[in-house]
C-alpha cells in the first residue's frame, strides 16, 4: 500500500494548514472561556468558529492520508479520527482551564499509538499514516471540544454534566437536561465525523482542487454548527443561542455561495436549473 | 512510482518486531492498571475491553465487506466499507446488549451478539436479494472453487473479468459470525464501563447512584463506540478494505489484527478508566 495515485500540487502546504488549524481550533476554543470572565454565555459560538478551523485542517489530512490508496474508504479516517478523539476529549475535560491543552497532548499519545499499530503491526506502510492518525486524533478531540463549549458554554467535566431544569420558577441541577446526561454527544460525535470525512469523499478525483476541497470543508463545519446551536437552545441562554445560530447561518451561506462558486469554475460546463423548474408551454 | 508499476501492499507478511513491541505496550497498559488501581473493579474492566476488542477485531475478519467493487458487481461482498458495516452491525448488537444490561453480563453479552448476529443476516439477505432479484448476477466466490460449507462449485457462475460477485453461503454465514462477535465485543466494553461508571461516578460528582444513570449510560456508551469504531477501522486496515469472509486467504492475517486491537483497546481503556478512577 506504498502507491501514491494523486499529487497535491500547488496551494497551500500541508504543514501550513495543520499549524493554522490547531493555533485557530485551541485559539476559538479558550475564547469561549470568556464566558466565566465575563459572567454571560454570549462567548459560546467561538466554540463552533473553532470546530470549523479544525474540521477544515482535517479535510486536508484526510486528502493527505487519503490519496494513498488505504483501501478502506474515505469515511473509515472519520470514524477513527472521532474514535479516539472523544477518548481523549472526555478525559482532557476533567482538567477545567487547562482541558484543550491536555486533550490535544493525549490525543496525540493515543494517535501515535494507533498510527503505529496500523503501520507497523498491521503492515500497512505508508510514509504519512502516523502523523496523520495523530492529527486526525486531535482533530477529533478538538472537534468535540468545541461542540462541547458551544452547546453548554464550558468545556469543563462538571458543566459538562450537570444542567438545569426549570420547574415552576425554580431552578434545579438536573444531570439529565446536560451534553452529557442527555446524550448530545452522540450527535456532536456524527455531526463532526460526517462532516469531516464528506469534504474529500465529495471532491476527490482528477479535478480535485484545493480551495474547492476546503470551502466545503468549512461549508460542512458551519452546517454541523447551524444544527449545534439549536441542540444548545435548552443548555444555555436562548440570546447566545441565537447568536450561535446568526454566526452559524452567515457563516454557512458565505461558504456555500463561495462552494457554488468555486464548483462552477472547475467544472467543464453548467446548466442553470432551478430548484423547481418553469414549465413551458402551459 | 506509477499506480501500475508499483508493487502490491506489504500483505500477509507479520512484523515480528513490531508485535513484540505491541504485546510489550500491552503488558505496561495491563500492568500500569494494576499497579494503579490494584485488583479491583477498574481492572477488571480493563481485561474486560481487551476481550471486547479483540472480538471485534478479529469478528471484522468474517464479515464480507465488498466495498466499491462490489457495488458494480466485480467482487464478492457487502457493497460498502467497514467503517459503515461495523457501526450499523455492531451497534445495533450493543444498543440491543445495553437494553438487557441489568440481566448480568451473560445475559446481555449473549443479547448484544444475537443483535449483531441479526443485523448483519438481515443487511446480507437484502443484499443478496438485491443482487439476485435486482442486478441479475447469481452469487459466486473467485477465491475459492468450492464453497467449503455447501460444497457447490463457483467457477461456472463467475463471470470472467471479476472476482466473483454476490454473497456466496460462506460469505453469508461469515457476515452472521462477524456480526455476533462484534455485537458481543461492543456490549462486554459498554458493560465494563457501566460497572465501573456506576460504582465511582456517584462519590466522584458527590451525588446519588440514581442520578447519575444518564452521565454512566453516556459516558459507557460513547467511550464503547469510540473504541468500537477503533477497532474496527484497524482491523479493516489490516484487511485493506476488502475481503470475502472467512475462506479468503486474508483472514489468515488475523493475529496481527488481535494484537493490535488489544494494544489500541488497552490504551483506550486506560484513558477511560482514569477518568473516574484518578
Amino acid at each position: 500500500m506504498t502507491v501514491k495515485v494523486e499529487k497535491i500540487e500547488g496551494g497551500v502546504p500541508h504543514t501550513t494548514i495543520l499549524a493554522a488549524g490547531l493555533i485557530a481550533s485551541v485559539v476559538c476554543i479558550y475564547l469561549t472561556y470568556a464566558n466565566v470572565l465575563t459572567g454571560t454565555q454570549l462567548f459560546s459560538f467561538f466554540g463552533g468558529l473553532g470546530t470549523v478551523a479544525a474540521l477544515i485542517w482535517g479535510s486536508h489530512t484526510i486528502k493527505h492520508l487519503c490519496s494513498y490508496g488505504i483501501g478502506t474508504g474515505v469515511p473509515s479516517a472519520g470514524m477513527i479520527a472521532f474514535g479516539s478523539g472523544v477518548i481523549a476529549m472526555l478525559f482532557a475535560t476533567k482538567y477545567g482551564i487547562a482541558a484543550p491543552i491536555v486533550a490535544v497532548v493525549l490525543a496525540a499519545v493515543i494517535g501515535l499509538i494507533l498510527g503505529y499499530l496500523a503501520n507497523n503491526v498491521l503492515n500497512m506502510r505508508i510514509p504519512v499514516m502516523i502523523q496523520s492518525l495523530v492529527e486526525m486524533a486531535i482533530i477529533g478531540a478538538l472537534v468535540l471540544m468545541g461542540y462541547a463549549a458551544m452547546m453548554t458554554g464550558s468545556f469543563e467535566l462538571t458543566s459538562l454534566t450537570t444542567g438545569n431544569v426549570q420547574i415552576l420558577g425554580l431552578s434545579l441541577p438536573s444531570y439529565q437536561a446536560s451534553f452529557l446526561g442527555g446524550a448530545l454527544i452522540a450527535t456532536a460525535f456524527m455531526l463532526g465525523a460526517i462532516a469531516i470525512q464528506h469534504p474529500f469523499n465529495a471532491c476527490l478525483g482528477p479535478n480535485w482542487t484545493q480551495d474547492r476541497m476546503l470551502m466545503l470543508a468549512a461549508e460542512c463545519g458551519f452546517l454541523s454548527m447551524i444544527t449545534a446551536a439549536i441542540m444548545s437552545m435548552p443548555l444555555i441562554s436562548m440570546s447566545a443561542a441565537l447568536v450561535s445560530l446568526f454566526v452559524a447561518i452567515i457563516g454557512w451561506y458565505y461558504t456555500y455561495a463561495k462552494y457554488i462558486e468555486l464548483s462552477k469554475r472547475d467544472a467543464a460546463a453548467w446548466l442553470e436549473s432551478k430548484p423547481i423548474p418553469d414549465v413551458e408551454g402551459h | 512510482m506509477s499506480a501500475i508499476g508499483a508493487k502490491p501492499a506489504a500483505g500477509a507478511a507479520v512484523d515480528t518486531t513490531a508485535m513484540v513491541v505491541g504485546i510489550i505496550i500491552l503488558l505496561l497498559v495491563i500492568g500500569a492498571t494494576y499497579y494503579l488501581f490494584g485488583s479491583g473493579l477498574a481492572f477488571m474492566a480493563l481485561i474486560g475491553i481487551i476481550i471486547g476488542g479483540v472480538l471485534i477485531g478479529f469478528g471484522v475478519h468474517f464479515v464480507p465487506v465488498g466495498g466499491a467493487p462490489a457495488a458494480m458487481g466485480q467482487a464478492p461482498g457487502i457493497a460498502t466499507g467497514v467503517a459503515m458495516l461495523a457501526a450499523g452491525a455492531g451497534l445495533a448488537g450493543l444498543f440491543g446488549g445495553a437494553w438487557a444490561a441489568e440481566l448480568g453480563v451473560v445475559v446481555a453479552t449473549i443479547t448484544g451478539a444475537i443483535g449483531g448476529g441479526l443485523m448483519m443476516a438481515i443487511t446480507c439477505m437484502f443484499v443478496n436479494f438485491i443482487y439476485v432479484f435486482g442486478m441479475g448476477i447469481p452469487s459466486a466466490s473467485g477465491k475459492v472453487t468450492k464453497d467449503p460449507i455447501t460444497g457447490d462449485t463457483q467457477a461456472e457462475f463467475k463471470s470472467q473479468g471479476t472476482e466473483g460477485h454476490g454473497l456466496p453461503f460462506v460469505s453469508y454465514v461469515g457476515g452472521v459470525i462477524g456480526g455476533l462477535f462484534g455485537g458481543a465485543g461492543g456490549t462486554l466494553i459498554y458493560l465494563m464501563l457501566l460497572d465501573l461508571y456506576e460504582e465511582e461516578l456517584p462519590a466522584m460528582m458527590n451525588a446519588l447512584p440514581a442520578q447519575i444513570v444518564p452521565i454512566a449510560v453516556t459516558l459507557a456508551g460513547m467511550f464503547a463506540i469510540g473504541m468500537f469504531l477503533v477497532n474496527a477501522v484497524l482491523a479493516a486496515y489490516n484487511i485493506t478494505g476488502t475481503i470475502e469472509g472467512p475462506h479468503d486467504p486474508k483472514f489468515k492475517r488475523f493475529p496481527r489484527a488481535v494484537v493490535a486491537s488489544a494494544v489500541a483497546s488497552a490504551i483506550c481503556g486506560i484513558v477511560a478508566i482514569m477518568i473516574v478512577a484518578l
